[in-house]
């Protein structure tokens, strides 16, 4: 495997770079998501980059995103946990939307389609 | 590496594998659009559960999942302290 270097991100960052690199892989390629909890010493991070890994604390976890050349990372605490989620969650949702869609009928009432 | 084919099954399963050691345990998502699919993974290095879909309705689920673990992860240190207080 190539060692792509890891860039570490502020979470806003990390979700704006995860945002783009969603429509770069619509058309070919894939889009690798890892979450890991963090402890202070993960040796999965390679060195480079300004990524010092994460300070000792229990309630980190560090999330990976890469479409195979480009490869960004945030760490995510407890305190930024809640709105990271809710940004993330919606961000997820709204990309991973190629897949077959079972029933005509959906139970959301918001899911119009605007002819 | 067991793949599972329903969703109950697996997320029980993962649940447990990251309960089990969750500073060994990782979860990867996949996704290709240009296939439709989305898979995801909780692996902590000795076991591996997979989960592959195409269907729009298990990517709340998968994504719901994420997030919960995500919660777990976070959480524990917050979680052991309201524990202990009494």
């Amino acid at each position: 495997m190539v060692a792509v270097p890891v860039v570490l991100l502020e979470s806003e960052q990390f979700l704006s770079e995860l945002t783009r690199l969603f429509p770069k892989c619509r058309a070919s390629g894939r889009v690798f998501i890892t979450l890991k909890k963090c402890d202070g010493r993960t040796r999965s991070i390679p060195k480079k980059g300004s990524v010092e890994g994460c300070e000792p604390a229990d309630n980190k976890c560090l999330l990976i995103a890469t479409d195979g050349k480009k490869k960004v990372s945030t760490v995510v605490s407890s305190k930024e946990a809640n709105k990271f989620q809710m940004a993330y969650s919606s961000l997820l949702r709204a990309k991973m939307d190629g897949l077959k869609k079972r029933d005509k009928k959906n139970k959301s009432k918001k899911a119009k389609t605007p002819q | 590496m067991p793949q599972y084919q329903t969703w109950e099954e697996f997320s029980r399963a993962a649940e447990k594998l990251y309960l089990a050691d969750p500073m060994r345990a990782r979860v990867v998502l996949k996704y290709r659009h240009v296939n439709g699919n989305l898979c995801i993974k909780v692996t902590d290095d000795l076991v591996c559960l997979v989960y592959r879909t195409d269907q729009a309705q298990d990517v709340k689920k998968i994504e719901k999942f994420h997030s919960q673990l995500m919660r777990l992860m976070v959480a524990k240190e917050s979680r052991n302290v309201t524990m202990e207080t009494d």
